[in-house]
């Protein structure tokens, strides 16, 4: 049943963490091909289309976002490590635990304000781009706090597990790499 | 209560931009303003017009890292610089500074460069210890130099004109980087005797071997003060460059490899740009709140002299720049330093300059500056051992950043021109 479990979710991670970082190479290429051809149609044809700008402006946002997202499943975020110089080796679970947990209630907090955040674009929506409505463009703020979220959750529930020696679901999920 | 829980964690390793949201929707609760302002505050971050150049500056920095230029890069220096006393150690300092300019202080130079350096110094007679001083100071040197990310991400914090600070991080740069060259140049051992003398054909071949990289800070800086192009624009172009240069042209990069870099690279920036959106939540609930003025108010009433302040200032960034990287400490000290600054009447160019020259001296401080220890990682040394190998470097390095902050001339003067 736990075995079960773990593949299913081992599958899942993966796909979704395949996808995202798909996303986040057509992004990634998509920004700078057109800040280049912005430069291009505006030196030399004295042109260029008006919607290059804002469309750049929500790509960063949705790259950074979908990074952020990936850095949780690596456990590469910027933090003050105080604890690994300092704590014991019996004391670090229990504190990297403790991250966890709290990680997992604030990003879950940050998911609800992203949602009222996005419900309240709907309502009194912004400027569209290429005809999709700002709440749209907006999306990846619940998307990726959501994800965020829930590795934080599969980060929690693996190191207890490991606590109870049980079987770790996955080797390479977050804190996997050093 | 909550709040101080949220600080304990911070200091155990929780993700700094958990905390500071923690800290920034905790606070506008308390308030009673919807926790949905928060991430208003944080998609306002996109208005910033110089965010794009982040992730472009970041991807060509890490896939330059992963190619082979460093190796390039010292081919070359060497080939040109060998011929003066001490020149390797001369030639380590240069490359390091221009690689880190590029590549951003994340520790990225002393593994990509260390590795290469740190032997052919021992076998060319430096001592070990001086060897490992001078490679773990590199590794934050070119600091300030354009198109560094530290520079841009001050500009974009304080909303200071970034071609501008490239302009003033200039002529600070060369002040550490020569101070750092004419005490290497005293301690070689061989002086003149082990120095080389390449011949044309051989330099010829090593700039023809670096032909396409050496116009990239031509690129960057000719694009951005010929007028062709703004910063965020530039970024874009080194970016398109450098994929076409590495992958296409050099081949370091296969295509297969490609997709593992851009997200790697993609990491980095996402962590940077969750900091600073959850910190600009928690700076305009502090600015709402006044408490900046409240800080200078009290500060004031101590210190009445710019130049105290300064020096304070100094103290203070150091100790805080041996506790943090660089992007925590930007994010989180500078909003609350620039209004006080202000009061004091300090050049806002200025201050970056002397913010992160501190911050780039913090990265070498004892008893956690994180230079130390990822030197100590990569050439298994203790860290205690790092501590005296960088003495003398640090000593230097203070006194430059004496002479950039009472001489504000210095990173004022190409702004002016």
């Amino acid at each position: 049943m736990i075995r079960q479990y773990t593949r299913i979710v081992h599958i899942i991670s993966h796909a979704v963490a395949w996808l995202e970082e798909g996303l986040l190479c057509l992004l990634l290429l998509a920004m700078i091909l057109l800040s280049c051809w912005q430069i291009i149609s505006r030196d030399f044809f004295s042109g260029g289309y008006v919607w290059i700008d804002p469309l750049l402006r929500y790509q960063v946002l949705w790259v950074g976002l979908l990074g952020a997202s990936l850095a949780t499943r690596k456990g590469k975020h910027i933090a003050i490590d105080l604890a690994s110089y300092m704590a014991t080796e019996r004391a670090k679970p229990w504190i990297k635990l403790a991250g966890d947990i709290f990680s997992t209630l604030v990003a879950a907090v940050l998911t609800v304000a992203a949602i009222i955040f996005v419900r309240n674009e709907v309502q009194f929506s912004g400027d569209p781009l290429l005809a999709i409505p700002s709440w749209a463009w907006n999306m990846i703020f619940p998307l990726a706090f959501g994800m965020i979220c829930i590795r934080f959750l599969h980060a929690t529930l693996t190191g207890l597990a490991a606590m109870f020696r049980a079987k770790p679901t996955s080797s390479d999920e977050y804190g996997g790499t050093p | 209560m909550l709040k101080l829980i949220t600080l304990i964690l911070a200091l155990l390793g929780t993700p700094l931009f958990i905390i500071i949201s923690a800290l920034a929707l905790l606070s506008f609760h308390s308030v009673d303003i919807d926790i949905s302002v928060v991430i208003i505050e944080m998609s306002r971050l996109a208005e910033t017009p110089m965010l794009l150049s982040l992730p472009l500056f970041i991807f060509a920095g890490t896939l330059l890292a992963e190619s082979n230029t460093p190796k390039r890069l010292l081919n070359l220096s060497h080939l040109l610089l060998g011929w003066m006393p001490g020149g390797l150690a001369v030639v380590s300092l240069v490359v390091c500074a221009v690689f880190t300019a590029f590549t951003g202080a994340s520790g990225v130079t002393i593994f990509a460069l260390g590795g290469l350096l740190f032997p052919a110094l021992i076998k060319d007679h430096y001592s070990e210890r001086f060897s490992l001083g001078l490679i773990t100071t590199s590794g934050s040197l070119g600091l300030l130099f354009p198109p560094s990310l530290p520079l841009i991400l001050y500009g974009v914090i304080s909303g200071t004109r970034i071609d501008h600070l490239f302009l003033a991080g200039i002529l600070p740069g060369i002040l550490m980087l020569v101070l750092l060259i004419v005490y290497s140049m005293t301690r070689s051992r061989t002086g003149r005797k082990n120095s080389i003398r390449s011949s044309r054909a051989d330099i010829l071949a090593g700039l023809k071997e670096s032909a396409w990289e050496l116009p990239l800070p031509v690129i960057v800086l000719g694009g951005i003060y010929g007028g062709i192009f703004v910063v965020g624009e530039a970024a874009a172009v080194t970016a398109l460059y450098v994929l076409v240069v590495e992958v296409l042209i050099y081949r370091d990069i296969s295509w297969r490899e490609l997709p593992a870099i851009m997200t790697k690279s993609m990491m980095l920036f996402g962590g940077i740009l969750v900091v600073l959106a959850a910190s600009m939540a928690t700076t305009n609930f502090l600015v709402d709140q006044e408490v900046p003025m409240r800080l200078f108010d009290l500060i004031r009433a101590h210190i009445t002299s710019k130049y105290t302040f300064l020096l304070l200032l100094n103290l203070f960034l150091l100790i805080v720049g041996s506790m943090l990287d660089i992007f925590s400490a930007l994010v989180l000290i500078l909003p609350l330093i620039i209004p006080i600054a202000e009061g004091y009447d300090v050049n806002m160019i200025h201050l970056g300059i002397i913010f992160l020259t501190n911050l780039q001296i913090g990265y070498c401080t004892p008893p956690v500056g994180l230079n130390l220890f990822l030197a100590s990682y990569r050439f298994d040394r203790q860290v205690v051992e790092l501590y005296r190998a960088t003495l003398p470097f640090l000593a230097l390095l203070l006194v430059a950043l004496l002479i950039i902050t009472y001489f504000p001339a210095l990173s004022l003067f190409l702004v002016n021109l």
